[in-house]
C-alpha cells in the first residue's frame, strides 16, 4: 500500500528536499530544510548569508548534504547526478562564462554537455539565442559581451537542454533597470508560458513579486517558511487601513478588547481583524465610539508583509 | 520585440545519438587550438625534424657515410627521433594544457560544468584527451609516417617491423608518457590560479629536472632518476630494445612514472570540485 510519503517520493514533477542538512566541511550551514515544490515559479528569499547559494549548490549536486534527501523530478541527487541534472538548467550569479569562444559556440557546447546531439545543441543554441534577444550578437565573442549581454546568455546556456527547472541565482545582478525588465519579462515567460519550473533565488522582493507565485524564505540556514503568495491560509487575517475623526482611542480600545490588532501605519489605523471576523466588526465599533468613518479601504498583502511577517515571526 | 513574440519551443529531439561528454570537450579543446595561426605554426615548427629524418631515410644510401643515426629505421632510430622530440612535447603540452583547469576556475567555469550531467572522470579525460592528442601530434604521428616512409623508399628493415611492430611500440611508448605527462599537467593546472604560472612550473619540472639530473648525475648516475622527463624514455626504451640510463632501471622508472601519475589523480580528484571548500 502506497504511503502518502511515497506518492511524494514519486512524483515526477518536483523537486523534493526532506530534511536536509548541508554545509562546507565541518561548517553546517542548511539545517533540516524541508519542502516539496512543484512546477512553478518560486522565489527563493532571505538575506545575504541565509543560505540561498547553497542550497542551490544541494540541488545541483555541487554540496554533497551531510543528511537528508535531495530528489530533482523523481532522481535522487546522491544516488543519481547525472540523471538528475539533465532536469536542470542554471543561471550562476558569478563567472559563468566560457572564454574564447563565441556565444552560439559556449551555448551550443554546454547542450551538448547537457546530453544533445551536436546538431540538435547548435540548432537550440540558436533558437535560445534568439530567444533571449542575442541572435544579433551570438557569433561575437562572449568575453567582450555587455554585463546585460552575458546575463542573458547564461540564460541561454540554462534553457538550451531543455531542462523541466530553471536554477537563477541573482538573474538581475548587475543589469540597468531596462535591462533588469527585460529578463524579468523573460523568465516570467518561461515559467507562465513555456512549461519550466523556475527556481529564482534572490535577495530582491520585487524581482520575486514581478515572477513568482511562491516563496520559500530562509534566515541562518533554516527554512522559516514556504508560502504561496495571496492564497488563503498562508496569508494572515483581512487587514483594514482606516481613516476617521473623533475619539480614536476609545475606537482602538473597542477594537482591540473584540480580538482585533490595531496599529498606526502613514496616520492611518491599520485594523487586522481576528481570521473569524467580518469586517462590520469595525463599522460597529466605529458606531458604538462615535468615531466618524472617512475611509475605509481592505489592504491587500504585499509580498514585503509576507516576507517581513515570516521574518519577524521567527524573531518573535 | 515583446518576449511572447519571439519564436521558442522546446526541443523536440532529433533522434541522432548525443556525444560523449568528454569527446564533446576533447573535439572543442582540440580545433579551438587548431585555428589560432600561431599555434600551426608551432605544429609545423615541431615537424620539421621528420621531415629531416625522411630526408635522411630517403638519402640513405649517402646519409649513412655521415655516421648519424637520423638514417636509422631502426627501433633504437626511432627512440631516438622521439628523444628529438622532446623540446616540442615541453612546448606544445604547455601551450596546450596549462590553462585547461586553471581558466575554468577563473570564471567559475567548474561549476557551470558540473550542473551539467557530467562525472569527474568525464571532465579529466575531456581535457587529458586535449593533451593527448597533441602529445601525439609531435610524436606519435610522425613517428608512424617516418615508419611508412621508412618502409616505401627502404629495403633495410623487414616489412612487418616499418608496418606493424614499430608503429605499435610507438603507440604504446607515446600513449603511457602522454596519459601520464597529461594528468601530471592538469594536476599542475588544477593547483594553479594563473595560466602563466601554470606553464611556467610545468617547463621547470621538466627542463629544470633535467638540469638538475645532469649535475647530480656527475656524481652518482642514479641520481638521474630525479629528471622527470628521462623516467618516461627509460621507462619505456626496453620497448625499442635498447637502455637509456646507468644505474636506473626501466623498471625503477617505470615505478616512478606511475607515481607521478597516481599523485596527479589523487590531486585532480582533490581540487577538481565545482564549490571551493576551505
Amino acid at each position: 500500500m502506497d504511503t502518502s510519503m511515497d506518492k511524494v517520493n514519486s512524483d515526477r514533477s518536483t523537486i523534493r528536499m526532506q530534511d536536509l542538512s548541508a554545509g562546507y566541511g565541518s561548517k553546517i550551514v542548511l539545517q533540516g530544510v524541508d519542502f516539496r515544490l512543484e512546477k512553478r515559479a518560486v522565489g527563493l528569499l532571505g538575506p545575504n548569508g541565509s543560505g540561498k547559494t547553497t542550497l542551490l549548490r544541494v540541488l545541483l549536486g555541487h554540496l554533497p548534504a551531510v543528511s537528508g534527501m535531495v530528489k530533482v523530478m523523481d532522481e535522487d541527487m546522491a544516488r543519481s547526478p547525472r540523471s538528475a541534472r539533465r532536469h536542470v538548467g542554471w543561471m550562476p550569479e558569478r563567472g559563468g562564462i566560457l572564454p574564447g569562444m563565441s556565444g552560439v559556440a559556449m551555448v551550443a557546447y554546454l547542450g551538448e554537455l547537457g546530453g544533445m546531439p551536436p546538431t540538435d545543441a547548435l540548432q537550440r543554441a540558436h533558437e535560445a539565442l534568439n530567444y533571449v534577444g542575442l541572435s544579433d550578437e551570438r557569433y561575437r565573442l562572449a568575453d567582450t559581451y555587455s554585463q546585460g549581454m552575458r546575463q542573458r546568455l547564461k540564460l541561454a546556456q540554462a534553457l538550451v537542454h531543455d531542462p523541466d527547472w530553471l536554477f537563477l541565482d541573482e538573474p538581475t545582478s548587475g543589469l540597468d533597470p531596462s535591462g533588469r525588465i527585460h529578463m524579468l519579462e523573460l523568465v516570467a515567460d518561461l515559467a507562465a508560458d513555456k512549461g519550466f519550473g523556475v527556481l529564482l533565488s534572490t535577495h530582491l522582493l520585487a524581482d520575486v513579486k514581478a515572477v513568482c507565485s511562491e516563496i520559500l524564505v530562509l534566515r541562518e540556514g533554516r527554512l522559516l517558511d514556504h508560502a504561496v503568495v495571496g492564497e488563503n491560509g498562508t496569508e494572515a487575517a483581512p487587514e483594514f487601513l482606516v481613516e476617521g475623526v473623533g475619539d480614536a482611542e476609545a475606537f482602538r480600545r473597542r477594537l482591540t478588547a473584540a480580538g482585533a490588532e490595531v496599529a498606526e501605519e502613514k496616520r492611518l489605523l491599520r485594523v487586522t481583524l481576528p481570521a473569524d471576523a467580518e469586517p462590520r466588526l469595525i463599522l460597529q465599533a466605529a458606531h458604538q465610539e462615535n468615531f466618524g468613518l472617512r475611509r475605509m479601504r481592505r489592504r491587500e498583502e504585499t509580498l514585503e508583509d509576507l516576507f517581513f511577517k515570516i521574518l519577524g515571526r521567527e524573531v518573535s | 520585440m515583446p518576449v511572447y513574440e519571439r519564436g521558442y519551443r522546446r526541443w523536440e529531439r532529433s533522434g541522432n545519438r548525443p556525444t560523449p561528454a568528454w569527446w564533446a570537450m576533447a573535439r572543442r579543446g582540440i580545433t579551438s587550438h587548431l585555428k589560432k595561426r600561431g599555434f600551426l605554426l608551432l605544429l609545423a615548427a615541431a615537424w620539421v625534424p621528420a621531415v629531416v629524418k625522411g630526408g635522411f631515410i630517403y638519402f640513405s644510401d649517402v646519409t649513412r657515410l655521415l655516421g648519424t643515426s637520423w638514417s636509422d629505421v631502426t627501433p633504437a632510430g626511432f627512440l631516438e627521433f622521439l628523444v628529438w622530440q622532446s623540446p616540442f612535447v615541453l612546448i606544445v603540452t604547455a601551450v596546450v594544457g596549462s590553462g585547461l583547469i586553471t581558466r575554468d576556475r577563473e570564471e567559475n567555469g567548474l561549476a557551470l560544468y558540473f550542473s551539467r550531467p557530467l562525472t569527474l572522470r568525464d571532465y579529466i579525460a575531456g581535457k587529458a584527451a586535449i593533451i593527448i592528442f597533441f602529445h601525439w601530434a609531435v610524436t606519435l604521428f610522425p613517428l608512424v609516417v617516418l615508419s611508412l616512409f621508412g618502409y616505401a623508399v627502404t629495403h633495410e628493415a623487414t616489412g612487418s617491423d616499418l608496418l606493424v611492430w614499430i608503429p605499435l611500440r610507438g603507440l604504446l611508448f607515446c600513449s603511457l608518457s602522454a596519459i601520464s605527462m597529461a594528468l601530471v599537467l592538469l594536476a599542475l593546472s588544477a593547483m594553479g590560479r594563473r595560466t602563466v604560472f601554470v606553464a611556467l612550473w610545468w617547463i621547470l619540472l621538466v627542463a629544470g629536472s633535467e638540469t638538475i639530473a645532469e649535475i647530480m648525475g656527475q656524481f652518482r648516475p642514479w641520481l638521474k632518476i630525479v629528471d622527470f622527463a628521462e623516467q618516461y624514455l627509460n621507462a619505456g626504451a626496453p620497448l625499442f630494445g635498447v637502455a637509456r640510463l646507468d644505474g636506473v632501471s626501466p623498471l625503477s622508472s617505470l615505478a616512478l612514472v606511475i607515481g607521478y601519475t597516481l599523485l596527479a589523480v589523487l590531486i585532480l580528484r582533490r581540487r577538481i570540485r565545482p564549490v571551493e571548500v576551505a
